[in-house]
């Protein structure tokens, strides 16, 4: 072969490899434009300024809050705008970049790159600021103050959504879901416990082998990837814990324990192997991806399963459109023996270690501040949270707060949500949760009045079967947790916690659906395999990491 | 003499060496200033603090890569997938570039060509769906079915719940995306070839199979060794995509591989020490199998690389 020819076939060659190189770079580090300061001259409270705001907590649309609806009225009352900025890419290296480069903006909500921001002391301390110019601010987090200050007795953060009153959620929180139209068959039985709620399952699927032409799946599992926590989380949930991550902390000892080598967990595994060896579960679940499970749970055979409310919404919607109640869910508390009292919903908690702060490079932190405050005014947080009486929002004579179908049909639309305001101010600034003090609630998707409007036909009947105003009446009110929950709490990048986590994840990805697809006269034998290689990862120092968490906010630090 | 013949050349071809600086340059800015990263690897890296600030821990991050248990497995699966890879990917390459090359109706052979190619353009997350769905044991499971039919199994097998299934599903599932690809550098070779052998061996009488075993096979030989050269440079990288998206925790044993090793333990979790250790050490290992098969290729008297 001549040379010349073999260089060519080398030059594509290396043209490709080229290439395939190239596609690994990316154009990070886009600098945000320098906030347009006004003169800070200390009467004119009310000359236009525009200050920048990142979040790292959630993707977003970049905008300027002038240019939405709400944005433009509270500009209106204080002459500020922010020109926010959302995160793209990995929240690590995005900010890395941002405290190397010194680029920061003015006010930063930096979620769980919190610890970096104060590593680089990049957040100034507020207390003063807070003093002068926050009466309102004071008054809402009142009640959290003390939890506010850092180690060193300085506030670097506001945190969010200082509560005030207990108001469920909308969505079911944990729970195991269950087909209406299996509930339906069997005269809307009562199900509390694990065996009856199998029981149920079982009879129908032996009934109706078959539905929509297609196998009638009796029980679904979610395994893929980060999501393997609903295979686990319902273990402790069925012994009446709360959902802690990786532990359960004794409500007279205040001691954390890891749950993984316990017997509700066993138990609860057992479950599942039993009602393999019954072909009740779905085999391939366990080997399933997301986008599997949603297109499963939609086809409307599943008849029941373990899931979060938000993690199901697209299945639900799916069928909502195909407009068969009978198919959609409901979902139970359930426990292991009648008469545990459940413990799905969250002990109401104040998250103190997200937060937004303002950054060194704010050229004027007071007028910031002052934005802040009069964001939480009780009026302004009702325009946040609810809009303008009349057109988003309608009052009843007893002063209730509604929703007009209209009205919730247009902010159902996430356009108007966005040229609206509310999806930019619906979190993520300093604000209240909870009740308003008329008694109406701050987030209009938690009022009553609301939600009854927004359930289909279906949704009511059903209600009304078991006596329930909304779906999450089913639960049993929280006890207080003054901890909860442990997994919150930050861990160090490569410390001891961080990896008994993953390694756990490992370990659990590989052994439990082994466990569940194993012959039920091989169960205990496994089990006690794996229970001797989960100890031989470091669940002491796990332990004595979460006990620490444990007994630090008991002593009101914060972690 | 010598120097002064170089300057000459020097200065003859200085149109050329103005044209290749913006090139020398590229490779400097983008393949050689970023090595000075690797000092991460002999760090406890924390981003935004200086270099100076850093903390120097030596080869601790090295150490927990090697002396981690699953290293072992996770190396092996790394191996052995990318051995896979390669001696299938080679063989099939090569078989359908010749038998395209044989194909008389030209109609016909670009058709299979453009057909073959198709599944290289389709993202890894589009095809592990389409082979996951292949492979299900519901009634859309295309395999399950027909192995059914002919009578090959009795129950479905959930194909995807078995470690040792996993190296197979992979290959098949490479061989079907790039084959088309890989062949396109072979047929470029083929078209090298000079007609008049062919025209010497017909007048020689060999057959169609004698002038591809003695014409065309020899004739791609320079292209396959360099091209083995190439990629056992990169036999540390066995894909991560399809280990990613197919693999699950039943399979774990044989799916992990060294990138999804530095996933889960390194950029998930903020080490980035730990990812960039890994990535020195493919770098270590590719160079010295580049070196080892151009060596071997050299004094076997093969076609080399330089």
């Amino acid at each position: 072969m001549k040379i010349s020819q073999l260089s060519y076939v080398l030059l594509s060659v290396s043209l490709v490899l080229l290439l395939a190189g190239c596609s690994g770079a990316n154009s990070g580090g886009k600098s945000s434009a320098p906030s347009a300061s006004a003169d800070p001259a200390a009467g004119e409270k009310k000359t236009p300024v525009t200050f920048t705001y990142f979040n790292a907590a959630v993707a977003g649309k970049d905008a300027n809050t002038n240019e939405t609806v709400l944005g433009k009225l509270l500009e209106d009352q204080t002459g500020v705008n922010f020109k926010m900025e959302y995160l793209v890419g990995d929240l690590n290296t995005k900010l890395g970049v941002m405290i190397a480069g010194g680029d920061l903006p003015d006010v930063v909500v930096p979620d769980s790159g919190i610890d970096k921001m104060l590593d680089a002391k990049a957040f100034i301390p507020l207390n003063d600021l807070l003093d002068q110019y926050a009466p309102n601010l004071k008054k809402l987090y009142g009640p959290y103050w003390d939890q506010m200050a850092s180690e060193d007795g300085n506030i670097y953060v506001i945190p969010f959504a200082a509560s005030n009153g207990f108001v469920p959620d909308m969505y079911q929180p944990g729970a195991f879901y269950i087909q209406q139209g299996v509930l339906k068959e069997f005269g809307y039985p009562k199900i509390q416990t694990l065996d009856e709620y199998f029981d149920l399952i079982k009879k129908y699927k032996e009934k109706y082998p078959q539905i929509d032409g297609g196998d009638t799946i009796g029980f679904e599992t979610l395994t893929d990837d980060w999501r393997f926590f609903t295979l686990t989380n319902p273990a402790p949930n069925l012994n009446g814990l709360p959902n802690e991550g990786e532990v359960f902390v004794d409500m007279e000892t205040k001691k954390a324990a890891v749950t993984g080598d316990k017997d509700f967990m066993k138990r609860w595994l057992q479950k599942l192997n039993e009602a393999n060896s019954e072909g009740l579960l779905d085999k391939e679940s366990l080997v399933a991806k997301y986008d599997q499970y949603i297109a499963k749970l939609s086809s409307g055979r599943v008849l029941g399963f373990f899931d979060y409310g938000w993690q199901i919404v697209p299945a639900v919607q799916n069928l909502v459109q195909a407009g068969n109640d009978d198919r959609n869910f409901i979902g139970f508390p359930l426990v292991f023996e009648k008469g545990t009292k459940d413990q799905y919903l969250d002990p109401p908690t104040f998250v103190t270690n997200r937060g937004i702060g303002i950054t060194t490079r704010a050229k004027d932190p007071a007028r910031i501040i002052q934005y802040f405050d009069n964001m939480v005014k009780e009026e302004n947080q009702k325009l946040l949270f609810w809009g303008e009486q009349g057109k988003t929002y309608e009052v009843d004579d007893k002063g209730r707060f509604y929703r007009t179908e209209e009205q919730i049909a247009q902010i159902q639309n996430p356009e108007f949500q966005q040229s609206y305001g509310f999806s930019y101010f619906s979190y993520y600034w300093p604000m209240g949760a909870g009740l308003f003090e008329d008694g109406n609630a701050y987030f209009p998707d938690r009022q009553p009045e609301v939600v009854e409007k927004s359930y289909t036909e279906g949704d009511k009947r059903i209600l009304e079967a078991y006596g329930l105003k909304v779906f999450t009446d089913v639960y049993s009110p929280p006890d207080e947790r003054k901890w909860y929950p442990v997994w919150s709490a930050n861990k160090q990048q490569g410390s001891k916690e961080q990896l008994f986590e993953q390694k756990k994840m490992d370990l659990q990805r590989k052994w439990f659906p082994k466990l569940i697809l194993a012959a039920p006269d091989k169960f205990d034998a496994m089990w006690g395999d794996y229970v001797a290689d989960f100890n031989k990862l470091d669940v002491k120092a796990y332990e004595d990491w979460a006990n620490s968490v444990v007994q630090d906010r008991l002593a009101g630090k914060k972690r | 003499m010598a120097r002064k013949s170089w300057l000459g050349k020097l200065a003859e071809q200085k149109t050329l060496l103005l044209m290749s600086v913006p090139f020398v340059l590229w490779l400097l800015v983008f393949r050689y200033i970023p090595v000075w990263g690797w000092s991460i690897a002999f760090q406890q890296f924390r981003p935004g603090t200086s270099p100076f600030d850093q903390e120097w821990v030596g080869f601790r991050n090295f150490k927990f890569l090697f002396q981690d248990e699953n290293f072992y497995q996770v190396m092996r699966n790394t191996l052995a997938m990318s051995l896979i890879n390669l001696v299938l990917g080679f063989v099939t390459a090569i078989v359908l570039a010749i038998l395209l090359n044989e194909l008389r109706s030209v109609v016909f052979k670009r058709t299979v060509q453009t057909i073959s190619y198709l599944p290289h353009f389709i993202s890894w997350v589009v095809a592990s769906s389409i082979i996951v769905t292949a492979l299900s044991t519901e009634s859309s499971g295309i395999v399950n079915l027909v192995l059914m039919k002919l009578g090959i199994i009795q129950e479905p097998i959930l194909w995807l719940a078995e470690g040792k299934y996993f190296w197979g599903i992979l290959g098949i599932s490479e061989v079907w995306k790039n084959l088309g690809w890989n062949t396109i550098i072979y047929l470029t070779a083929i078209t090298t070839i000079d007609p008049a052998q062919y025209e010497a061996a017909e007048i020689d009488g060999a057959n169609r199979l004698q002038r591809i075993l003695y014409v065309t096979l020899p004739g791609l030989k320079s292209v396959i060794v360099i091209l083995l050269i190439l990629n056992l440079g990169n036999i540390l990288e066995s894909g991560f995509e399809p280990q990613y998206l197919l693999g699950n925790g039943l399979t774990a044993e044989y799916s992990d591989n060294l990138d999804l090793f530095v996933l889960k333990y390194g950029i998930a979790m903020g080490n980035f020490s730990l990812a960039t250790a890994a990535g020195v050490f493919k770098t270590v290992i590719s160079i010295i199998l580049l070196f080892g098969a151009n060596h071997i290729a050299k004094r076997l008297g093969q076609p080399r690389l330089f």
